[in-house]
């Protein structure tokens, strides 16, 4: 069952590397949030905690269904293009993608020194925290740029929940709210580059150097 | 029951600034309330460094001298920011820059940032203060783009994505510190005053990485070179009192969090690890800033890029590690503060007199703002580490220790980036400052308020300075407390 979910996450993560369209991204994002909601119900119900089916309960709120309808809302309302602006081509994403991967496995297994359930949690992990670096560097729009750290703070959470059994349940609910508004305040300021500059792309924003 | 005086007073000034919307008994209120929390501060400094125990609630609130001296240090400066505030706010609204309205939310963003500033050294789990240290930087992007500008959005937008991204990798590496927590045997827990007592047992290769991330997460926020690309344009962009208390304090409480994780480690794996990283960032900080501030244009990048050199010096002080350069890395947090704090009001000055911030198109302030020239001339020569200012003092204290610890390279490379960065400022302000004075902008007098926050600010620089150089006896003890390694 982990592994299912375990090679769905990184199936996920995969997809959103090579996607083109932001709508691609989002519903590929949506995805992995729901394989993580899965993953934590599932130790929810194997562990019959309360406090975890509260947290897997606010992660299929939050993650799965306000953050990617929002983000769909953005692009509606900003009549932005869907393109994503791609510094790096599908097929040579893929390529880094795969780089990734097998670096992040190397990590994972120098870490632990072996080469268990756990030492695969965490080279997934690692992975998704990667592939959001990359989202965040070599693609050009704003909206690009938020998920790209959602997707980072996506492989943090499946850190925290399967590596050291979860975080005290207050910070947890700290941290989801943390998401929620820089979320909602990234937004806000996605509108306020449209408006001032009628683009999203980030790349143009040059007028502070030195 | 001080600190809860010192957390709730922010969040009561924030609900009056909703009540009085931007007009000037709003400032004059906060300035009040800032004074209170400023007295108790001193009081809950003075109770931790005679106690023995920290002051502790459910073990959620943990005080001890290192998390009071930070919370000195933000209330110093806080209140200054407060005092500046009101004549800044009100000339800004006389102009037409600003509305009564947006006045209004200014004074309650200013107090929610100060509450967040306030909250993160008191709390004892680490992930509530990477939680509260997140929030200083949501709260502060809407007063760096606050001046609804091309520019000031540009720069919020950089210093939110950047931050944000630092800060994630600080969340990785607090995870993996409570891993090596949990894999040793222990209960689960992220609280630091559990974790410092069995520190010693934690793996260390797990704690080397770990402190990495951390090094890498809150080094971005404190604005450790190389990650330090956002600093100058949020600096530069926000409001003039919000700068102060960026530079100030807000970088400060990003070096609290990481003197948290490094104290953890030095006891887990040994002091060298953390004293060879903490000197290499620091190095590398002042040598970018020591460029970039020779080549600098704009008056208040040069005093953002002067913080980073200052952060560099503080990495440096800790990254040494012996007493005398702990504390001259301490002091060195507090008369950075005041100094840096005191230069961006005076810049905040200049900015708003002559509306540009280019300095080769700035002459003759000393001729149009007497009293902000007469107090620049004293504000280079103290931020450069001129006696008998403080920075002095704390600076000397740093390169003594390295060179009675026999770090000859660490301080002979400190003393050259000195005297670069030195020479670079007298030039850059004694062209501004002097220099034919021009037919425009005409002579201006200066609030009230303004005045008084410079003088509060300039009596402690040079009186701390004075009484250091003067005080004998041996207070040393002090540091072994305020950074218990």
């Amino acid at each position: 069952m982990q592994s299912i979910i375990l090679f769905l996450i990184l199936i996920s993560t995969y997809l959103m590397v090579i996607a083109k369209r932001t709508p691609a991204l989002i519903r590929a994002f949506r995805y992995q949030s729901f394989c993580l909601f899965w993953a934590t119900l599932v130790i929810a119900i194997a562990e019959k905690q309360m406090e975890l089916f509260v947290v897997a309960g606010l992660l299929f709120i939050l993650k799965v269904v306000f953050i990617p309808q929002l983000l769909y809302r953005t692009i509606k309302r900003l009549n932005a293009a869907e393109d994503l602006g791609l510094f790096v081509n599908p097929q040579l994403s893929l390529l880094w993608a795969l780089g990734f991967t097998y670096l992040s496995w190397l990590f994972a297994s120098g870490l632990t020194g072996s080469a268990d359930a756990k030492t695969m949690i965490l080279a997934v992990a690692f992975f998704a925290v990667l592939a959001g670096i990359f989202l965040m560097i070599f693609r050009m729009t704003a909206l690009a740029q938020i998920i790209g750290l959602l997707v980072m703070e996506n492989g943090i959470f499946l850190l925290a929940s399967m590596v050291s059994g979860g975080m005290p349940f207050f910070v947890e609910i700290a941290i989801f709210f943390d998401v929620f508004v820089s979320v909602l305040i990234m937004g806000f300021f996605v509108y306020r580059i449209n408006k001032f500059f009628t683009h999203i792309d980030v790349n143009k924003l040059s007028r502070l150097r030195g | 029951m001080e600190i809860f005086i010192i957390l709730g007073i922010p969040l009561l000034l924030a609900g009056i600034s909703l009540v009085f919307k931007g007009r000037k008994i709003s400032g004059i209120l906060n300035c009040a309330g800032y004074l209170v929390v400023l007295f108790f501060s001193v009081c809950l400094l003075r109770q931790t460094l005679f106690s023995a125990s920290a002051i502790s609630f459910f073990g959620f609130i943990c005080v001890d001298s290192l998390s009071a001296f930070f919370i000195l240090v933000t209330a110093l400066v806080v209140f200054a920011a407060a005092l500046y505030s009101v004549g800044y706010i009100q000339k800004d609204i006389g102009r037409g820059a600003i509305s009564e309205r947006k006045a209004g939310i200014y004074y309650l963003l200013f107090n929610l940032f100060s509450c967040s500033m306030f909250f993160v050294p008191a709390l004892n789990n680490l992930g509530m203060l990477w939680v509260g240290i997140e929030m200083t930087t949501l709260i502060s992007a809407f007063l760096v783009g606050f001046y609804n500008k091309k520019e000031s959005v540009e720069a919020a937008w950089k210093y939110i994505i950047i931050c944000s991204v630092g800060i994630i990798f600080a969340l990785l590496g607090t995870i993996l510190f409570s891993y090596a927590f949990s894999i040793s045997g222990l209960s689960k827990s992220l609280n630091w005053s559990d974790m410092v007592p069995v520190a010693h047992i934690l793996d260390k290769n797990i704690l080397k990485i770990a402190f990495i991330f951390i090094l890498v997460g809150y080094g971005t926020k404190a604005g450790l070179a190389p990650m330090h690309t956002w600093l100058p344009d949020a600096h530069s962009q926000a409001v003039a009192p919000i700068s102060a208390l960026l530079s100030g304090v807000l970088l400060k409480t990003a070096i609290y969090a990481i003197l948290r994780f490094g104290i953890i480690t030095i006891r887990g794996v040994g002091f060298a690890y953390f004293s060879h990283l903490m000197i290499l960032l620091g190095i590398i900080s002042l040598v970018v800033s020591g460029g970039l501030i020779l080549v600098q244009k704009d008056l208040k990048r040069l005093l953002a890029y002067s913080s980073i050199e200052h952060i560099g010096v503080i990495a440096i002080g800790f990254g040494l590690g012996s007493p005398l350069a702990v504390a001259g890395a301490l002091l060195h947090v507090l008369n950075h503060a005041l100094t840096k704090s005191f230069m961006f009001f005076g810049a905040g000055n200049i900015v708003s007199h002559y509306r540009k911030h280019n300095m080769h198109a700035i002459r003759g302030v000393v001729g149009t703002l007497p009293f902000t020239g007469a107090m620049l001339i004293l504000g280079v020569f103290a931020l450069t580490g001129f006696p008998p200012f403080s920075i002095f003092v704390s600076e000397m204290m740093i390169i003594i220790a390295a060179f009675t610890g026999g770090a000859y390279w660490v301080a002979g490379t400190l003393l050259l980036l000195l005297a670069v960065i030195f020479a670079a400022f007298i030039n850059h302000f004694a062209g501004m400052l002097f220099g034919n004075i021009p037919k425009e902008p005409a002579k201006a007098g200066e609030p009230l308020s303004g005045k008084l926050a410079f003088l509060f600010l300039g009596t402690l620089i040079t009186s701390t300075g004075a009484a250091l150089v003067f005080i004998k006896g041996d207070w040393l003890w002090m540091v072994q407390k305020l950074f218990p390694r």
